[in-house]
């Protein structure tokens, strides 16, 4: 019998058909064939595995500060080091001394230090009726551009966590912000949304995160697992 | 260049914006992979960290010719991971007090592995391969019942999961666990 057709391999791989007597009797003598239906086998076992892998949820945030701590700490920490052991001796010498170097020092450092972002507005985040006890968080609106949401202990969700500015007055009247990243499925998260250039936050400022299903419907579920109002 | 070779370019001549998208990329999976052998996430999460240190300070030893991004972290992962379950159960030994052991995952890493690969190229196949693969391995369904739901002639499906499963066997080759780029050569050292 001749070798066994391509297509034929696959389908006898997949247990989609069965092989008949003639084809088993070539599989087993044939070396080539067998090893080819064994290889095919394996991975279509594999790929039927592969369900529940396609959208792996990334690593917390945490894990790329220890990264990112690991790979620049050779530049970043030496000075600092150098600072301690510099003014350790010098508190043993003269207190005093010490006391005007400490203050350069806390200067210097103060100085150095990049200015942070300016916080125009923040919220706490408070849990609402869904939401397991520990859940919480804190919104802070930066530079009037950007809204930074720090939420921690959502609820596990085969959906996905819309992060929302709502008219409190209205509460009919809302803004879609964007989504929160699976990273909040895993304990504490971390995240940065552009606001619409012109957003009245005056207005709306109720900050609101929901639980949303894959479903199509843009509109908010209606369950809302935190919110806060923002204050300037 | 697919996107996949950019990045592990960019990555090899040292771009550190190149790290963390790679960690944006495959970060999941090495985690997944350290959840699945170690049991628990703390630990996962540490090797997740030192594996993405190690292939950062040993991008040199990255060689594109042996094999895709994914598989050499995987097999860095894989590492890390066996070597703390050594230095774990060299502790066990040590330690006076016997507990009880958790029953060990039957599964060994290599499948773990050779699954994750397998995953990222199915998901990055021809939309209509891809969805004719899916079909076949997650629901069970037979060629004609394939073509019959998406509407695509019979031949076509049967070329889609022919060629699909030629693709998936290929990278599971080449960047699989048993390939021959994971178990020698100089990032073995990572």
């Amino acid at each position: 019998m001749q070798h066994l057709d391509p297509d034929r391999l696959v389908l006898l791989a997949l247990s989609e058909e069965t092989a008949d007597s003639d084809e088993s009797v070539h599989l087993a003598e044939c070396p080539g064939c067998s090893a080819e239906i064994d290889d095919l086998r394996h991975v279509a076992e594999l790929g039927a595995e592969t369900q529940g892998l396609r959208a792996l949820p990334p690593p917390p945030e945490r894990v790329w500060a220890g990264i990112e701590a690991a790979v620049t700490a050779p530049v970043r920490r030496l000075p600092q080091r150098r600072e301690r052991r510099w003014v350790l001796p010098v508190l043993a010498a003269a207190a005093a001394a010490v006391l005007a170097i400490a203050g350069t020092v806390t200067v210097q450092r103060f100085t150095d230090r990049p200015e942070p972002p300016a916080v125009t507005a923040k919220a706490s985040l408070g849990r609402l009726g869904g939401a397991p006890v520990a859940a919480g968080g804190a919104a802070e609106v930066i530079e009037g551009s950007k809204l930074r949401l720090d939420v921690r202990n959502l609820p596990l969700t085969t959906g996905y966590y819309e992060v929302w500015l709502i008219d409190p007055d209205d509460m009919t009247r809302m803004m879609a912000m964007g989504n929160l990243s699976s990273a909040a499925l895993s304990g504490a998260a971390d995240v940065v949304l552009p606001l619409p250039p012109g957003a009245d936050l005056n207005r709306y400022r109720l900050v609101d995160v929901s639980a949303e299903a894959y479903d199509g419907d843009a509109a908010h579920s209606g369950k809302s697992l935190l919110r806060g109002t923002l204050t300037n | 260049m697919n996107p996949d070779d950019e990045l592990a370019e960019r990555f090899r001549a040292g771009d550190e914006h190149a790290l963390r998208l790679a960690y944006d990329r495959y970060g999941g999976a090495v985690l997944y992979l350290g959840v699945r052998l170690l049991g628990n996430r703390a630990d996962a999460e540490d090797v997740t960290q030192t594996t993405f240190v190690a292939a950062w300070q040993g991008r040199g030893t990255f060689d594109p010719e042996r094999g895709g991004m994914l598989g050499w972290l995987l097999g860095i992962a894989r590492r890390k991971a066996v070597d703390r379950l050594r230095s774990a159960a060299r502790e066990e030994r040590v330690a006076t007090t016997v507990r009880a052991q958790p029953v060990a995952d039957e599964e060994s890493p290599e499948r773990v592995l050779d699954r994750l690969v397998v995953a990222d190229e199915l998901a990055q196949l021809p939309a209509e391969q891809r969805r004719s693969l899916e079909l076949a391995f997650y629901d069970d369904l037979t060629h004609p019942q394939i073509a019959a739901l998406t509407g695509l002639p019979l031949g076509t499906v049967k070329s889609h999961i022919r060629r699909g499963m030629a693709n998936l066997r290929r990278r599971w080759e080449v960047d699989g666990a048993a390939s021959g780029s994971r178990s020698a050569g100089p990032s073995r050292a990572l």
